[in-house]
């Protein structure tokens, strides 16, 4: 497929986290400042004492690891193409090398608080050290714990991604055509070939905003077979970055949902809007549908919605975005998640 | 059995999908090599069918369960209510829920994309077949009815349940009221009170008042009552409302006011 690329180099798959990350950045300055806590808290007597001591020792911890952050931000890129354990030492070895700076740096400033003396210096290095280790041990176990999560999710998803109501129906309209117009019947089954290929794949290699988009309207006019001019879709792509880089059937299924909760329960059919662009780096994705009473009073699509909430979550961690809002008789499912470029 | 078997069985077809209907439509076509049979119509909703079914019935309807508006399960009620009721055969493409439901009570059903030989099975078993009973239908609903319907002469009329403006019980009856009849219909107001505790509200002990249309209150009434008169939308008629529901109507009263404004 032209212009894959592999969600494993790319999303929470390697054991070496992406720094660049806003969700792994959180995660070492939460981790760093617990254990500086836990050190605190086996050096002291009292509460007041455990005030001062955390105090002196967030002062003198946050630069280094403010620092540490930004090198590693900058270095990621060539980080993730050593060997795990190249790039795992080259980050202790990092972590030593600044907290050596500060205290050089820092010189009398760090004395003050820790004493100085041969030993201190080299317990210094030693807890920085340690630090990364431990940082590097979380995130490595962390890689290894989602995993089976992420082929879980996978699984999970491949079953409420295309419903069987869908499958079943869309069969049913296709042999209605095979007799009376065999080569509109023909497309259709390609449409579902092309539809359940993706769907039955492991979902591994990201795809291009172009051909989803494309999968998108495959199944779109499997639907219209069905329904007729009771499916009508406004398409918004002037904005659209076609050579961007999404898991694959990210949108079919909110179009899935649409039409299931929006279109399907109304005699008169419905409009559903798409909207797809990118801006500032990140790449928008609208999908509108009617909101129909039913919707309204059950909680309409929320539940088989999850699903997708789930996938982004792994995939992105806390740099998706996911809204759902209800106003004006309309359902509005608007995902933001960065943009990715080949 | 008698001569009327030689008729040929007129089959209805009741499906929202277009290409879901010329699909049986020609499976009944191929059908009729082994048995007699006619279609003598279809329709893309419940309502429609209902119209149509009511100047020509049917001895067997084939109806698809998941449609806009009012559903196949629905329509069974309804239907139920002719003179001749027809039989039902329910046809689905996926739907767990009515699955099970059908096999627990020995429903015949038909699965999308269908079969020929099922059809063809169902249909031969369909003239020996009874009627399923209205008490069943209603377990298989699950959510409130979209439309009451009644029975005059020998039709079936369904009454939207947006139309309603208030349900009065009247001995066995009930008083179906909309802004252009009355209607009379055979079901209990407290069954009727609780299918739609969200739309209806009970200003008396034989009264339920569709909360969207109450157009406001007025002083007045008989002796006993509350003292407080109902005003609709729509209508003239003022409705009393008793002493004993006034605090529950009240807050209604307040609620429409602050969203007056």
């Amino acid at each position: 497929m032209p212009g894959t690329r592999s969600i494993k180099q790319n999303i929470p798959y390697r054991l070496l986290p992406d720094f660049r990350n806003l969700g792994t950045v959180l995660r070492i300055l939460v981790v760093g400042n617990l254990l500086a806590l836990f050190v605190a808290l086996m050096r002291v007597t009292s509460f007041s004492e455990l005030g001062q001591r955390m105090l002196l020792d967030s002062a003198l911890l946050q630069p280094i690891l403010l620092s540490m952050l930004l090198v590693l931000y900058l270095l990621d890129r060539r980080l993730q193409r050593l060997p795990y354990w190249q790039a795992a030492g080259a980050i202790v070895l990092l972590s030593v090398g600044i907290t050596w700076g500060y205290a050089w740096l820092g010189g009398s400033l760090f004395d003050e608080v820790h004493g100085s003396s041969a030993f201190v210096e080299w317990r210094r290095m030693l807890l920085a050290a340690s630090l990364s280790g431990v940082l590097l041990t979380y995130f490595r176990w962390r890689a290894r714990a989602m995993s089976p999560a992420l082929q879980g999710a996978r699984l999970q998803a491949l079953q409420a991604r295309i419903r069987p109501h869908f499958l079943f129906n869309s069969i049913n309209a296709v042999l209605a055509i095979v007799r009376a117009e065999p080569r509109r019947a023909e497309t259709a089954l390609e449409d579902m070939a092309d539809l359940f290929r993706m769907a039955m794949g492991d979902g591994h290699d990201l795809v291009t905003l172009k051909h989803e988009v494309l999968l998108a309207e495959r199944y779109l006019s499997l639907e219209r077979l069905r329904m007729g001019e009771r499916l009508q879709v406004h398409w918004d792509k002037t904005r659209m970055p076609p050579g961007a880089l999404i898991p694959p059937l990210l949108l079919q299924p909110l179009l899935e949902n649409a039409v299931y909760h929006g279109i399907e329960p109304l005699a008169e059919g419905g409009v559903i809007e798409i909207a797809i662009y990118a801006e500032e780096r990140r790449l928008h994705l609208s999908v509108r549908n009617p909101l129909t009473d039913k919707a309204a009073q059950t909680g309409g699509n929320h539940l088989a919605l999850s699903n997708i909430r789930e996938r982004l979550s792994l995939l992105f961690d806390v740099e998706a975005e996911y809204r759902v809002t209800r106003q004006d008789g309309s359902y509005d499912v608007h995902i933001v998640i960065p943009l990715l470029q080949p | 059995m008698n001569d009327t078997v030689t008729l040929p069985l007129s089959v209805f077809i009741v499906d929202d999908e277009p290409l879901a209907r010329s699909r049986l439509k020609d499976l009944l076509d191929d059908c009729r090599a082994q048995i007699e049979l006619e279609v003598t119509g279809e329709a893309g909703s419940g309502i429609e069918a209902l119209e149509k079914l009511n100047q020509h019935p049917a001895e067997v309807v084939l109806t698809d369960i998941r449609m806009p508006g009012m559903d196949g399960m629905e329509l069974a009620m309804h239907l139920n209510k002719l003179d001749k009721p027809p039989v039902i055969i329910f046809t689905t493409a996926y739907d767990s829920y009515a699955v099970q439901a059908f096999e627990q009570r020995a429903i015949d059903y038909l699965l999308k994309p269908i079969r020929l030989g099922r059809l063809f099975e169902a249909i031969s078993r369909a003239r020996d077949a009874v009627p399923l009973r209205t008490e069943v239908l209603r377990e298989l609903i699950p959510e409130a009815r979209t439309h009451l319907s009644a029975h005059e002469r020998g039709k079936v009329l369904p009454i939207a349940i947006e139309d309603v403006l208030y349900l009065r019980a009247e001995m066995k009856y009930v008083t179906v009221r909309t802004a252009e009849r009355e209607y009379l219909i055979e079901e209990s107001l407290t069954a009727l009170e609780k299918e739609y505790a969200t739309r209806f509200v009970r200003i008396h002990r034989n009264c339920l008042v569709a909360k969207s249309a109450i157009a406001g209150f007025e002083k007045g009434g008989e002796e006993g009552e509350s003292g407080w008169l109902l005003r609709l939308h729509g209508l003239e008629e003022r409705l009393p409302v008793s002493r004993r529901q006034w605090p529950s109507v009240k807050v209604l009263e307040c609620m429409q006011d602050q969203g007056d404004q």
